[in-house]
């Protein structure tokens, strides 16, 4: 029986009702790795002997009769900017190449406590920072649809270790669009919750006032089974609202208002438009109410994004100055300051330039010119998003305005690289969730329909994004 | 924004990041490329009558801070001398 192809419920009521041992799955899936990965470069590290490990456990306490937890037995990927105690924990980076976190991120605990089982850290664009995950210390994640392409990015491994069937379920992170960006790209779903929905505590901070840790898995339902274990409260991250919720897939659908916003469709690449429209008549075909709207501030979206981003990338990565952990060179001989530029230098070109940018954004002088501003854009989307919700459940339109791209195309030219991020960014500005779902394929290249929703609307998001999910039908692993 | 390469030598400087000169010949137009779109900032209508946003929590409301134990040995570095982690010299 090939487990490897199950998705997350189907493995862990396989596993549960004893069909087959989480041993046998692992086994399966680790061997998939090693046949697939010198394609597909997903991940960082492979943890086989301690998933192998977990996995005996699992079955052990499943023949002894004990409570399982609703993930028990499924194989999960974990970007690899996202702690897990004792396991290198690199962002790609030559900085953190022997970073060894001593605590588990919030997410990466509460998946354990379902059951879950980490098989390996994926790969991504160093520090999250790009939209390809070419930007990494371990060479480019190729896409499982066409291994010349990009697979989008930030979280690049994430996306592409699920659509290639070499783990059920992911955990990337989203600033601005990386989780749906390479969901959208591989033919996945993936989702950005609402900020303050899911702990922080253990992701490693590029831009915290937008990036939220989110699922990718190859269903709705999958993804919305991973919310549940890893969204609610948590005293490590004050960001965090109150409660936990819990997510359903039998959510009524029917009669939804759906708004296909005009800027995200009108900026699209020709044949990723067809597709959009095609998935807005196909939810007025399952009775949903779908009219055009509009949000004027999109046009100012992005530069607000790189703005805020930047600048927060700035501020957060000034700590690391390689004393206390990083890579391999003595301080001795050196001053302080020349010690601290010298490592620094082995940030990548990227980084760098964030880095950059952002000093140059917060400089004296030009706080008033380019940082107010950018707030006071994430004040006026997140007003035009709060008055169309009023009316609309959720809003629809392209996930990403073009079709997955050649590997090194636009790797030498950054403002054409952030330009793909203009439909996902708004998500991040506002705090609201998003979700990419695969709405089907242009010259056989995946392409994904973003839903929106209000703040902690995730349920009226999930109903949305399941009842097109169904009628779409679309395909979700490639051959490899 | 023009952009110059001595802006971007001194930006790096404050960000404490070397540049080889080829990064600074390849860095500075990139920089101002960005900086010229984010420029577009300029344009957007009836700005002032934004506020930004800002979060609602107070600083009382806060967890105290309390001390735990820490194991020094976790921490990543080779370089080390009489149980303290050696840093480079100040000056």
């Amino acid at each position: 029986m090939e487990v490897w192809r199950l998705g997350a419920a189907d493995v862990a009521a396989g596993i549960r009702s004893r069909e087959f041992s989480a041993e046998e799955y692992i086994q399966q899936l680790l061997e998939r790795i090693e046949r697939v990965e010198p394609k597909v470069n997903a991940f960082v590290t492979v943890q086989g002997k301690e998933a192998l490990e977990k996995a005996r456990l699992v079955d052990r306490r499943v023949k002894d009769g004990e409570q399982v937890g609703p993930l028990a037995g499924v194989a999960v990927s974990i970007k690899d900017n996202i702690c897990v105690k004792g396991i290198k924990t690199t962002c790609a980076s030559k900085m953190l190449e022997n970073y060894l976190p001593p605590y588990d991120a919030t997410v990466v605990r509460r998946l354990n406590e379902a059951g879950a089982i980490l098989i390996g850290k994926a790969n991504l664009d160093e520090f999250a920072m790009g939209s390809t995950t070419e930007f990494s210390r371990d060479g480019p994640t190729r896409n499982p649809w066409d291994i010349g392409r990009v697979p989008g990015g930030s979280s690049g491994g994430s996306a592409a270790s699920v659509a290639a069937l070499e783990c059920a379920v992911s955990l990337g992170s989203d600033t601005g669009g990386s989780v749906r960006c390479p969901a959208s790209f591989c033919s996945v779903v993936g989702l950005k919750p609402t900020y303050g929905l899911v702990s922080r505590y253990g992701l490693v901070s590029y831009a915290n006032s937008l990036e939220q840790i989110g699922p990718v898995g190859r269903t709705v339902s999958d993804v919305a089974s991973v919310m549940n274990a890893i969204a609610g409260y948590d005293e490590s991250d004050n960001t965090t609202a109150p409660g936990k919720p819990s997510y359903s897939m039998n959510g009524k659908s029917g009669g939804l208002r759906v708004g296909l916003v005009k800027e995200f469709v009108q900026g699209a690449d020709p044949q990723v438009e067809k597709i959009t429209q095609g998935a807005a008549n196909m939810l007025a075909d399952q009775g949903c109410r779908c009219e055009e709207v509009s949000l004027p501030s999109v046009e100012f979206a992005l530069a607000s994004y790189y703005t805020i981003a930047t600048a927060e990338a700035s501020s957060n990565l000034a700590r690391y100055d390689n004393v206390r952990y990083g890579f391999d060179m003595s301080p001795e001989g050196y001053e302080w300051n020349s010690y601290f530029a010298k490592v620094r230098s082995n940030f990548g070109d990227e980084v760098k330039r964030r880095i950059i940018v952002g000093s140059y954004v917060l400089s004296s002088g030009y706080y008033g010119k380019y940082y107010l501003k950018a707030q006071q854009v994430r004040s006026l989307l997140r007003k035009e998003l709060k008055s169309l919700f009023k009316t609309h459940d959720v809003l629809v339109g392209p996930t990403m305005p073009i079709l997955p791209f050649k590997i090194g195309e636009k790797v030498d030219d950054p403002l054409k690289m952030y330009l793909v991020d203009v439909d996902t960014v708004v998500a991040n500005l506002a705090g609201v969730p998003a979700i990419s779902v695969p709405a089907g394929f242009a010259d056989g290249l995946p392409v994904g329909l973003q839903v929106m929703a209000d703040q902690f609307e995730e349920q009226k998001m999930l109903n949305a994004a399941s009842l097109f999910e169904s009628a779409a039908g679309v395909q979700r692993s490639p051959e490899l | 924004m023009a952009v110059t390469r001595d802006q971007v030598r001194h930006l790096a400087w404050l960000s404490r990041i070397e540049l080889t000169d080829a990064e600074l010949d390849r860095y500075t137009g990139q920089i101002e490329e960005i900086i010229k779109y984010l420029d577009t900032l300029d344009t957007v209508p009836l700005l002032q009558e934004q506020e930004p946003i800002t979060t609602r929590k107070k600083f009382s409301d806060l967890r105290d801070d309390t001390p735990a134990e820490f194991d020094s040995e976790s921490l990543g570095t080779t370089y080390r001398k009489d149980g303290f982690v050696k840093g480079p010299r100040m000056t």
